[in-house]
């Protein structure tokens, strides 16, 4: 299960998190905000050789005590940075995959709403339910 | 979206999304030059009866439908004919007064509102009252005045997107009302 999903702007600011109710909701945004960097330590150096074989999928950023971060980045340099429990090491990369999928969906179809303007933060209803179904399966 | 067509594209067709996102774009400037939900719904059914004025003579021309006899034949023909070639969704066609002269358009999945999120704060916004003006234009070139609103909104919250129309009289003088 995921316990915080984050999307972040080209310029690297948050443009939505949400994590499961907890005491230390910080702890997460931090999370999130160190993996930035690693973010873009995979993006500028794959992207020197083999630009048009560069997955979006950056796969596991790093694991910290408890977690598991892992990245994905759209071609407009929108970042996806889910955060899951590392108790869940059944979960396949396959699934992790998927995820970042249905994000991504859910992400574009929201920016197909004329009423969005691209950097501003999410508030679309049927985004946050795509994160909230993630976030209470399993 | 795409779809393998065996026959050459015509070349006046366009995109379904790209309508989709022209129409999104139009009532999103709209709102962000008006400002007022009441203005922006005025100014969209003005728009749609410029629109409705137009269409009509190009409805006639290609769908070769003679004279409706009475309002219910009208209503069949606006659902099943002219939704179909324009919009490529047929409404159903409902809640018949007991006069006979309005009727509702149940549509299900409007293509002019695909992805769309009201804002909050413009709830009051008919995000689709082009069609009104335009469905209300196209009946005044054939001689009926009609006054047509929405009823339910699939984007306020209802499940189904509602449309009345409501006969008002006929029309002897050929001449529509002057476009302001």
């Amino acid at each position: 299960m995921a316990v915080c999903v984050a999307v972040i702007a080209k310029e690297n600011y948050p443009l939505f998190i949400k994590t499961i109710p907890t005491d230390n909701e910080l702890k997460f945004y931090y999370t999130v905000h160190t993996s930035l960097d690693v973010v873009e330590e995979k993006i500028s150096s794959v992207g020197k050789n083999t630009n048009d074989m560069r997955e979006l999928y950056l796969g596991l950023l790093y694991p910290t005590e408890d977690y598991k971060v892992y990245g994905y980045v759209t071609n407009t340099k929108v970042k996806f940075v889910i955060i899951m429990e590392s108790s869940n090491t059944n979960l396949r990369d396959n699934e992790i995959r998927s995820m970042f999928r249905k994000l991504h969906g859910a992400y574009s179809d929201m920016l197909c709403n004329p009423f969005y303007t691209p950097g501003e933060n999410i508030t679309s209803r049927s985004f946050e339910e795509v994160v909230l179904a993630m976030m209470q399966q399993d | 979206m795409s779809r393998q067509s065996s026959r050459a594209p015509d070349p006046r067709k366009v995109n379904g999304e790209l309508f989709t996102l022209t129409y999104g774009a139009l009532v999103a400037q709209l709102l962000k030059d008006y400002e007022d939900d009441d203005e922006v719904n005025r100014q969209l059914e003005k728009m749609g009866y410029n629109i409705g004025v137009r269409l009509i003579e190009d409805f006639l021309a290609r769908s070769n439908v003679s004279r409706c006899n009475d309002f219910r034949e009208t209503a069949d023909q606006i659902a099943k004919v002219a939704f179909k070639m324009y919009l490529g969704v047929t409404p159903v066609v409902s809640n018949w007064s007991a006069a006979g002269d309005e009727f509702s358009l149940l549509i299900e999945n409007n293509p002019l509102t695909d992805f769309v999120e009201l804002p909050d704060g413009h709830t009051d916004l008919n995000y689709s009252n082009l069609l009104c003006g335009a469905l209300k234009g196209a009946m005044e070139m054939v001689q009926m005045e009609v006054d047509v609103k929405f009823v339910q909104d699939q984007l306020k919250g209802d499940n189904i997107t509602e449309l009345r129309l409501k006969f008002i009289r006929r029309l002897e003088d050929a001449v529509p009302a002057g476009e302001d």
